[in-house]
């Protein structure tokens, strides 16, 4: 299984980036983000060359195009990210892709070299988030301080609050977990996702 | 789901209509946006192990599918090279002869099916002809609930549906008739639990529900004799409703691999033989294609640049029975005429037997770097014989007399044109770049290409061609711009959890509409990451016996990376070994984990260690030979299907002799060392009852691995 680079910091209160809707200037070479505030020109690559080449496995895992071409849709590449052990949010995706339009994000595509700079920032960004955040982060809605949460309050925040999660991710994430009240034993419910 | 809230990520202060989330909403958005990543973190790496998984599996299915070249490409070996020595010669007319192949219109003189009695004991359904809707519907609940129907039915309903198939052309044209919606389901491969799915979620067959089934019914799954009795019924019921096409599977030489023989003779041991025979007959009869409304083409694999379907629609399709043996009569001795008269001496004889040729660009698999390719190139070289001895055995081989009246030349022509569309429709595959090559990953068919689907189906004047022959993660797959269409009917293919299966409804407007499912219980209630893990752990089994049999292999390419023999490499040079070794394209690094469980911390490996490690085969073998249990192991595959083919009266023992025989003509092919002592000694080792003569089943259960940790577990049955 992926390594999981977790570093363990406190979360810092997430800060609700101003997006600016407008998308870099069209470069004829569209897979190079063009975003002044970040350089990924400049970011150091500190993997050694044996991760490289796995990531360079994962990468290919991904790779959708017919040709076998090692490019990935720029929508892929959060998950790309992630399935290599680093747990950036939406918006920090956004922001390495170089904030890219809505609909470029099933047409656009990205090639390994390009991805390495952004795989590479996106690990070391500080708020990482640990196994005690998420832990934290349900125990929130026990109003009860017993241990469980209610299945419908939950969907109800993470489809309507945050980075909204779709109504099939909901459906995913709960499936089995309710009681028969409705409720989910959030303990068990975390060591049944991360025991993966 | 949500309250019509904007896309923004503003703080919300909305009372929740759910009853009030009692917590500040700064807190709330922050649990949000911590339990979002970290689930999206989880399903992400679940992602790339469910890739991975499938990775695997397509992998060793198309490295099977080699092996499966071999098997053909030791046809053509025997064909070519069998010597004048009789024992070996009766061998191969053994093997190759069709004995007692009754004529068409004698089957129900042969298939005296209304001798067999059925007796009071039987409590499954009974069948009376013609056919009702009652009688079919008995039929499905009585196979749900695992019933199996007596012979003296299964005869008669064959007998009747063979009947019926001769009737019916090789393209049946049908009409939606403004208003129906055609139901096309895709390979089905044994899964009865998704035909019922189908069934269930779509209705049964009938004049207002009419169906498509587009071949493959059969091999793999282990409930294909009731697909096979269900669909006949339905056809014999509604005979302008539903329309089955063939598919390479619907042939019985690729059913004595795959597992259909098997079953049927399991199931049927007494009358097993008759039903196989006349099935036989059936998939020959199996029309080709289907069209709809002229505008919507379906077969099962595929076209290739020469395949017109004005041939397809005259030929006589019956007259191929096996897409895989050599034809009879005027094919056999018409291609050695065609290979004398080659100036160039190559050995690849006619395009008739789809010997395999190496190909110079790259496969569809998708290669890290240019992987030597798998040469399936046959090295035999040409005997001195001349051609006029080689034409006389030829003959007597193919158990013919003197040429018939029409010009060899011309017959020839038109039977391998023949026979060449037919291999093309069953077995080919699209591939992404333009052109058409020859399929040597299947051996037979072609890989076609964008332009090859605009110019057949521009030159037909069809809109889209429909097909299945290939397994698709999520049931269905387009390609060419939307212009072909692949369906696939059975679910977890692999294993369960490995992909979904699918269906087309197509109206009028001939727009496909899919329906997608996913069988087995068992499946539902497992969440995802344990559906992806156990599927995960069978692929991972399947990939150890893969490499268990290349053992040799592996240590040969780990004593390149330590010329110093100290017996460790590191764990870098691991990956790079075995992808050499396995010459399967897959995330070895992605891998590693799951595989390499032993290195020390400075990142090495005791490669010895390791390979011992993988698996072991079965305690009670006595075979003691390691480096010849391990070729036979390679092999098993098609040694198997080589036993099956020799014990032509299918009663589960060879002899020693053919065995030797067998065994020394397989290994002189491989181009393999092995003295006859050897292959005494084992032919002596497997023969478990000292009767003379082998038990194929007992023989073929020697190779099933076990877990070296684990004594007496049952081993998963490799993804065959």
């Amino acid at each position: 299984m992926a390594p999981k680079k977790v570093e363990p910091k406190k979360p810092e209160p997430k800060k609700p980036e101003p997006k600016k809707e407008e998308a870099p200037a069209p470069a004829p070479v569209p897979e190079t983000p063009k975003e002044p505030e970040l350089d990924l020109k400049s970011v150091p690559l500190e993997f050694t060359a044996d991760q490289i080449e796995e990531f360079r496995d994962a990468f290919t895992l991904f790779d959708e195009t017919p040709t076998g071409e090692m490019k990935i849709r720029y929508a892929q590449c959060g998950d790309v990210m992630r399935a290599l052990g680093h747990n950036p949010t939406n918006a920090d995706v956004l922001t390495v892709l170089g904030k890219p339009k809505a609909e470029d994000m099933n047409t656009k595509y990205l090639d390994f070299e390009t991805f390495l700079p952004m795989l590479q920032h996106v690990s070391r960004t500080k708020d990482q988030g640990t196994f005690e955040d998420f832990v934290e982060g349900l125990r929130v809605f026990d109003k009860e301080g017993n241990g469980t949460v209610m299945g419908a309050e939950l969907r109800h925040v993470l489809a309507t609050l945050g980075e909204k999660m779709t109504e099939d991710e909901v459906d995913r994430l709960m499936a089995g977990q309710e009681d028969a009240n409705g409720c989910i034993n959030y303990t068990s419910f975390i060591k049944h996702i991360l025991s993966g | 789901m949500g309250c019509g809230v904007t896309k923004s990520t503003q703080l919300q202060l909305k009372p929740c209509n759910r009853g009030n989330i009692s917590v500040p909403a700064a807190t709330a958005m922050r649990a949000a946006l911590l339990i979002q990543r970290w689930y999206r973190q989880y399903v992400a790496q679940l992602e790339m192990r469910r890739r991975c998984t499938w990775n695997i599996f397509q992998s060793i299915e198309y490295s099977g599918q080699q092996d499966h070249i071999k098997l053909y490409n030791f046809f053509g070996y025997l064909m070519d090279h069998f010597s004048s020595a009789n024992s070996q010669r009766n061998l191969v007319s053994h093997m190759f002869g069709e004995s007692d192949v009754f004529q068409d219109m004698e089957w129900e003189r042969h298939v005296c099916y209304k001798e067999i009695e059925v007796l009071d004991i039987y409590t499954g359904p009974h069948l009376s002809f013609p056919l009702t809707i009652s009688n079919v519907t008995e039929l499905v609940h009585a196979f749900k609930n695992k019933q199996k129907l007596h012979a003296r039915y299964v005869l008669q309903l064959l007998g009747k549906t063979w009947t019926l198939l001769r009737l019916m052309p090789n393209i049946s044209h049908v009409c939606t008739c403004k208003h129906k919606e055609i139901t096309i389901c895709g390979d089905l491969h044994g899964h009865l639990e998704d035909l019922l799915l189908i069934f269930y979620k779509n209705g049964f067959p009938s004049a207002e529900t009419p169906y498509v089934f587009n071949g493959d019914f059969v091999d793999r799954g282990k409930e294909s004799i009731e697909i096979l009795l269900v669909l006949f019924a339905f056809l014999l019921l509604y005979p302008h409703d539903v329309h089955l096409n063939r598919g390479n599977h619907e042939d019985h030489i690729v059913n004595l691999r795959y597992g259909f023989t098997k079953e049927v003779l399991g199931k049927y041991q007494v009358h097993g033989k008759m039903i196989l025979k006349l099935l036989q007959k059936i998939f020959s009869w199996l029309p080709l294609a289907t069209v709809i409304d002229q505008k919507v083409l379906i077969l099962h694999g595929g076209i290739s640049d020469k395949t017109d379907l004005n041939v397809i629609a005259k030929l006589d399709r019956h007259r191929f029975a096996s897409a895989l043996r050599p034809l009879k009569s005027s094919g056999a001795s018409a291609r050695l005429k065609e290979a004398a008269l080659d100036p160039d001496g190559d050995d690849e004889l006619s395009t008739g037997r789809r010997r395999v040729q190496s190909l110079t660009h790259g496969t569809p698999l998708r290669l890290r770097q240019e992987l030597p390719r798998h040469s399936v190139h046959s090295e035999s070289s040409r005997t001195s014989r001349s051609v006029e001895e080689e034409l006389r055995e030829r003959r007597r081989l193919a158990g013919l007399s003197l040429s018939s009246d029409s010009d060899p030349a011309e017959v020839l022509e038109t039977d391998t044109n023949e026979w060449k569309q037919i291999v093309d429709v069953l077995w080919s595959d699209p591939m992404s770049q333009n052109g058409c090559v020859p399929n040597e990953v299947r051996g037979g068919g072609c890989y076609w290409g964008p332009d090859v689907t605009h110019k057949v189906l521009d030159t037909h004047k069809l809109q889209l061609l429909i097909r299945s022959h290939e397994c698709k993660q999520e049931g269905y797959e387009f390609c060419h711009n939307g212009r072909v269409l692949t369906i696939f009917s059975a679910s977890n293919y692999y294993d369960v959890g490995s992909n979904r299966g699918a269906y087309i409804r197509l109206g009028p407007d001939l727009i496909p509409h899919f329906k997608q499912f996913q069988s087995s219980r068992s499946t539902r209630e497992l969440t995802l990451r344990q559906s992806v893990g156990r599927t995960e752990l069978s692929a991972l089994q399947a990939l150890r016996m893969q490499l268990f049999a290349h053992k040799s292999d592996l240590i040969h390419e780990f004593q390149e990376y330590d010329p110093q023999c100290t017996g460790v490499i590191s764990v870098k040079h691991w990956a790079a070994a075995v992808e050499k070794a396995l010459r399967l394209a897959l995330p070895w690094r992605v891998l590693r984990s799951q595989l390499v469980t032993d290195s020390a911390q400075d990142g090495t490996l005791n490669y010895q260690h390791w390979v011992n490690q993988l698996s072991v085969m079965q305690p009670n073998t006595e075979i003691t030979n390691t480096s010849l249990l391990e070729t036979l192991y390679k092999h098993h595959s098609n040694l198997e299907s080589i036993f099956r083919m020799i014990d032509t009266d299918h009663s589960g023992l060879i002899s020693f002799k053919e065995f030797r025989q067998t065994w020394k003509l397989l290994s002189s092919h491989l181009q393999m060392d092995i003295s006859d002592k050897a292959i005494s000694d084992l032919a002596e080792s497997i023969d478990f009852n000292k009767d003379g003569s082998i038990d194929i089943n007992e023989f073929m259960e020697a190779f099933r691995l076990v877990e070296h940790s684990r004594a007496e577990t049952d081993a998963p049955a490799s993804p065959e």
